[in-house]
């Protein structure tokens, strides 16, 4: 019960994660770099659900990303489905390893964890459309776009912590053991 | 690791892998259903982006203003200038067009759209439009406005469809240069500057071939291609020459962030 409440909440906070994502513009000032929120509720949720939820977790993320940001031009796709589940997994059973430190109460590693992940996120990205295309171009503008996200989801994820926090007061000790440690 | 663990991992990696064997037919099928579901919520999501938007080009300073406005007064007569000459020249072309027959071979039909999405993504260039299959949408089908090419179609939904920009890498066209035979690939780059309209580049060009800043670029319309003949892309801003060929920058004619209108070509009338 506790754990279908976690994922039902991941699955609302990724879907509304995403509509963020879109209605957030480019930054200018920050070379066009993106909000992205995926990673960070990941990370978040992964440290605290047990493993089987959280593979599941992992693949919803993974295909709700791949199928939100597929591009196909002229029959070629650029980023096939399924590879943002891997990535999703990897970081999952990292987040995991982090688990018995969060249930004492240390939740600050879910804040290079969720930088790391998104910025990893993006770089994993730009590199296979690379691999696709005619090979590496890199510039400043292209290390702002990888790295500013996840300087920013370092920065909104003690905001999630303490939203989740926030929320879990409402719910009855026995229901929300899941997420408060 | 327990064996259930194992399993279950192997299952979930199972799966990824089975969708990245599908065809790219399939994935764009599957994106177009989840598109159609998501419809309704990320078209809040881009009013609400709009709005964002608004609050940042809204805080000009006066000066600024006055600055705006100096240049759209000097805009404007210039434009009236040129909208008589082009009065005279429209009643020649339409003398011509039914001399040639031009009309029955070259007018498309054309598909009013609006666009309800901008990219919402790190690396691509691409906008979503409120047409889609039910309206005669199709893959690859040519996106423009009256100033010029906005793009073409690729995945295309019930109800919407994602046009990818000639801004983006992957968007190549023929294209050729006003004045000249100079024909070459033009695309866009990959990390476009999100504060300018776009960059372009036209490669494949000649050495040696002449062109001057300012000089228009319009599609080629290559046999069996996406793009007919004669839309314009945009305006020469440079020209290199590399070891093998040359290569011009263009300017794009048309400016996606202030576009809300669009057309798709569904067809010749």
């Amino acid at each position: 019960m506790r754990t279908a409440i976690g994922l039902i909440s991941f699955a609302v906070g990724v879907f509304l994660a995403f509509l963020l994502q879109s209605a957030f513009p480019a930054v200018h000032i920050i070379h066009g770099a993106r909000f992205v929120f995926v990673p960070l509720i990941f990370c978040y949720t992964a440290m605290v659900l047990p493993f089987p939820a959280m593979l599941v977790a992992a693949l919803y993320a993974g295909l709700m990303s791949d199928l939100m940001y597929l591009h196909v031009v002229g029959g070629r796709v650029e980023i096939a489905l399924g590879w943002s589940i891997v990535f999703f997994v990897i970081f999952g059973c990292i987040a995991q390893g982090l688990q018995t430190g969060v249930k004492r109460g240390h939740w600050w590693p879910v804040i290079p964890l969720s930088a790391l992940a998104t910025s990893g996120y993006l770089l994993l990205q730009f590199g296979m459309i690379s691999l696709r295309r005619e090979g590496f171009i890199f510039d400043e503008a292209g290390a702002w776009r990888i790295l500013a996200p996840g300087v920013l989801a370092a920065l909104f994820a003690p905001l999630l912590h303490m939203g989740v926090q926030w929320v879990l007061q409402f719910f009855p000790r026995e229901q929300n053991g899941v997420l408060s440690y | 690791m327990k064996k259930l663990n194992i399993v279950l991992i192997l299952a979930v990696l199972g799966i990824a892998i089975y969708l990245s064997t599908l065809t790219p037919m399939e994935m764009q099928g599957l994106q177009g259903r989840f598109l159609s579901l998501l419809s309704p919520f990320l078209r809040t999501g881009t009013a609400v982006q709009e709005q964002l938007g608004s609050v940042g080009a809204g805080l000009k300073s006066l000066d600024e203003l006055e600055a705006d406005n100096r240049k759209l007064n000097e805009q404007n007569r210039e434009l009236r200038t040129t909208n008589n000459l082009l009065r005279e020249t429209e009643a020649e072309i339409n003398r011509l067009r039914l001399a040639l027959e031009y009309r029955e071979r070259s007018i498309f039909r054309l598909l009013p759209a609006r666009i309800i999405g901008r990219d919402a993504s790190t690396w691509w260039n691409t906008v979503k439009i409120n047409r889609g299959f039910e309206d005669g949408v199709e893959t690859d089908q040519p996106v423009l406005t009256d100033v010029g090419l906005v793009g073409k179609t690729t995945t295309v939904a019930k109800n919407e469809s994602i046009v990818v920009l000639i801004t983006d890498e992957t968007c190549r066209v023929a294209a050729k240069v006003e004045g000249t035979r100079e024909q070459g690939i033009l695309s866009g780059i990959r990390i476009q500057d999100t504060a300018s309209v776009g960059e372009l580049q036209l490669n494949f060009l000649t050495k040696n071939a002449v062109l001057e800043a300012g000089q228009k670029v319009y599609t080629a319309g290559v046999s069996n291609g996406v793009f007919p003949s004669g839309i314009l892309i945009g305006t020469v801003r440079e020209f290199r020459t590399r070891p093998l060929d040359g290569q011009a920058v263009v300017d794009p004619a048309v400016d996606i962030a202030l576009t809300e209108d669009v057309f798709v070509v569904v067809g010749a009338k």
